[in-house]
């Protein structure tokens, strides 16, 4: 307990400080965000909090926790996170293809399916259980860089990545401790302190921080290896923990997936790329209703729990399938009262050009 | 058999309220005799004891809930629910019930006609849940139903606009307006009558822009204006009533509900000034026109529409005292004389109810929607180059002002 509690403060602490830090060098280096029509912010930004969070972390977890009895997992997740952290500066330096970024995630989900964390179920969705391997490993592949690039979308306005992956970790972080592995439940709680010494700087006016694809990418990845790995975990050692285990880890990266593949979809369906960058995100919806941005990310963190809290309930009750169906109804009708109050915005302008007339 | 019509959402008969209900009495008047009507009235306006089975020839039905505010919405739903039992055509007033319309349209062979009443969910009365849900409710009532009416040309475009749909402009009647004069009695109660005046019947709202006319005219001492409205309703009207109250030009009166006083007052009026910026034609305003007043109004599209542009616009209380000021009598003589053409060509409620009788033959034998895409959009645009008839490809619509 003791442990936990230093690793929790100490992540904090080193975040704390070596913000400031990083702050000045990125500055320096010009790693920063520049505002054009796209953005909400309106100076240049340092892009350091993704490395940041890395380094408290790393650092957080491994002082603190002196067991090292999991070294796969270790390797895995902290090797992976640091591909991507390097991929994601560089993108937030001089952006790299879409393409290459990809491909860089593929071979990682690759790499992460050949170390034996996959998906070889669909736990009862439709009815269907074991799958053959071939679809295994093509699971396996959309899911991570599915995931990956999920959360990369969500990391939009202040607070909202940050946020949700608080509230993603804390889960995880029970679902560790019940499993009995501590390692992730030390790389969890300390993944918690860097974001909330992070949060500090990212929602401030002055020293103000973004996590940068550098961390969203990173982010993302660990929230969908570390749970595939829990699923995987609680059917071969706790069976009836598996439920719970599903409900929790399809419900936290559930927001960030269904907004993704309707934002896919609504570009398609208007002949653009699935990539082109627009104002369609989930985030931008809720800007429209015109509160804060911090206000925005918290209301999204709360569908966030909602979505797990319903993902949980109809699970027990009705199974997976029915709650998988429930958490998709939520997420439309929530969609759907923001799109009305889009339109009613965009309409209200073109009456007054109406009116005019 | 003759064929049975509904008519939903309004308060109910006889006529005491808005718009809406008067609509309905007239159409009951003229129409009772050629179809089987029913109108659905609300308990709370009628109590027990003032209740009619039957009203000018067409029943009333009795829905025990209010027919405005949040509650219209269950008013409006239970009224079409009992409807589709017993009648063949559905005339809606409002879009409040409309999130039934895709079931009844889906369930029963029922017509439904439905009257969008000016643009709704952007008036500022309304709270943003009721705004979405007016929004919503609007899209519903446009596309499931199989005639919709717009009371006013701007609104016409606007539904051509966002959902491609032909909709009929159908206004409304003002000819149960009477030009009274002043007997003795009369002079005495108002003695403003004795002289010139401005006149102006409202709801004390900021969208009537009653502070803008109160202020053009504090700043026109030679100038008397009437106004007529509830005052005592919200904070804006005792406010507005408090300001302008010092000001010996500008009588301020509390509503008033006799048809007759009400006539006499704004039929002796020298000039109408009309605030209304909400969208749609409004009975106030076409009922000036009848009188044959001279009409000052807000420059929006909806009143330039309704007055065919004939009358004097202002934006601003700035504006409106430079038109007061500068304009000439025989020039009000004109606009007077204009507004009362235009009234009796298309503001009397014989038209109003032909109108109406000639969409309910229309839905009783409609079979599908109008839109308002050319026939010949349906045609591939490489037959249509054969045909050397490309240019039709690229043809405006109607809302297109040049």
């Amino acid at each position: 307990m003791e442990n936990f509690i230093i690793s929790l403060s100490l992540s904090i602490l080193i975040t704390l400080v070596l913000t400031p830090v990083l702050r000045k060098v990125a500055l320096a280096v010009r790693l920063v965000d520049k505002p054009n029509q796209r953005k909400v912010h309106q100076s240049a930004v340092p892009l350091i909090g993704g490395v940041a969070i890395f380094i408290a972390t790393v650092l957080g977890s491994f002082i603190a926790n002196s067991t090292w009895n999991n070294l796969d997992v270790v390797k895995i997740l902290i090797l992976g996170a640091f591909v991507l952290l390097v991929v994601g500066v560089i993108d937030d330096k001089m952006n790299i293809r879409a393409s290459i970024k990809l491909l860089i995630q593929l071979l990682l989900a690759h790499y992460v399916f050949t170390n034996g964390i996959l998906i070889s179920s669909f736990y009862g969705v439709f009815g269907i259980y074991e799958l053959p391997l071939f679809l295994q490993y093509i699971l396996t592949l959309l899911v991570i860089t599915g995931c990956i690039n999920a959360f990369n979308l969500m990391d939009g306005i202040d607070g909202l990545a940050a946020g949700l992956a608080v509230v993603a970790l804390s889960l995880f972080a029970y679902l560790a401790y019940s499993l009995g592995n501590d390692f992730l439940l030390f790389l969890y709680i300390s993944l918690i302190g860097s974001l909330i010494g992070f949060l500090r700087f990212n929602l401030s006016k002055k020293q103000k921080i973004f996590m940068g694809d550098a961390g969203s990418l990173f982010l993302g990845y660990i929230l969908v290896v570390s749970g595939i790995y829990m699923i995987q975990m609680a059917e071969a050692t706790a069976i009836s923990q598996l439920p719970f285990t599903l409900s929790v880890v399809i419900g936290v990266l559930a927001l960030p997936v269904i907004d993704s593949l309707r934002v896919y979809r609504s570009r398609i369906k208007n002949g653009y790329s699935p990539f082109k960058a627009d104002k369609s995100h989930l985030h931008h919806l809720v800007l429209l209703l015109g509160i804060q941005h911090k206000y925005s990310s918290l209301l999204i963190v709360v569908i966030s729990l909602i979505i797990v809290v319903l993902n949980i309930l109809f699970g027990s009750f009705f199974g997976v399938t029915y709650s998988l169906g429930s958490v998709l109804l939520f997420f439309i009708i929530i969609t759907s009262i923001l799109r009305i109050n889009q339109d009613v915005k965009k309409w209200r302008e073109e009456i007054r050009k109406l009116e005019e007339g | 058999m003759k064929k049975r019509v509904a008519i939903i959402g309004t308060v109910g008969l006889p006529a005491n309220y808005g718009g809406f209900e008067t609509l309905a009495e007239h159409i009951v008047e003229n129409l009772s005799q050629d179809y089987d009507m029913t109108v659905y009235c609300s308990g709370k306006r009628y109590p027990k004891e003032e209740r009619k089975n039957v009203y000018k020839n067409a029943k009333l039905k009795y829905v025990p809930l209010e027919a405005n505010g949040i509650q219209s919405i269950f008013y409006d739903t239970l009224s079409i629910l009992h409807a589709i039992f017993f009648s063949d055509v559905l005339l809606v007033l409002g879009v409040a019930g409309a999130w039934i319309l895709p079931f009844v349209k889906l369930f029963t062979n029922r017509k439904i006609i439905i009257s969008i009443d000016g643009i709704e969910w952007k008036r500022d009365k309304w709270n943003i849940l009721a705004k979405w849900y007016l929004f919503w409710a609007e899209g519903l009532a446009v596309k499931y139903s199989h005639i919709d009416i717009s009371d006013n040309e701007a609104i016409q475009d606007y539904t051509a606009m966002r959902y491609g749909s032909l909709s009929r402009i159908i206004e409304y009647g003002a000819d149960h307006t009477i030009k009274v004069n002043p007997k003795k009695a009369d002079r005495e109660e108002y003695p403003f009558l004795h002289k010139p005046y401005a006149f102006k019947v409202c709801r004390i709202e900021p969208e009537n822009n009653v502070h803008n006319v109160l202020q053009a005219f504090s700043e026109l001492p030679n100038y008397t204006l009437v106004m007529v409205g509830n005052w005592n309703n919200s904070e804006y009207g005792i406010e507005v009533r408090a300001k302008y109250q010092q000001f010996q030009n500008i009588i301020m009166l509390d509503p008033i509900y006799d048809q007759e006083k009400l006539d006499l007052l704004r039929g002796n009026a020298f000039v109408y000034i009309h605030g209304h910026s909400a969208g749609g034609t409004n009975p106030s305003l076409v009922e000036a026109m009848y009188l044959g007043l001279p009409i000052i109004t807000y420059g929006v599209s909806y009143n330039k529409v309704t007055t065919e542009n004939h009358a004097l616009y202002f934006k601003t209380a700035e504006q409106l005292k430079d038109i007061v000021k500068n304009v000439r009598i025989h020039q009000l003589e004109a606009i007077g004389n204009k507004m009362k053409e235009v009234a009796q060509r298309r503001y009397t409620w014989h038209l109003i109810v032909q109108k109406y009788k000639a969409l309910i033959v229309e839905a009783l034998s409609v079979k599908e929607k109008q839109n308002i895409n050319y026939n010949t959009a349906e045609i591939g645009y490489n037959q249509l180059l054969d045909m050397n008839m490309g240019h039709l490809k690229n043809q405006e619509a109607f809302y297109t002002k040049r």
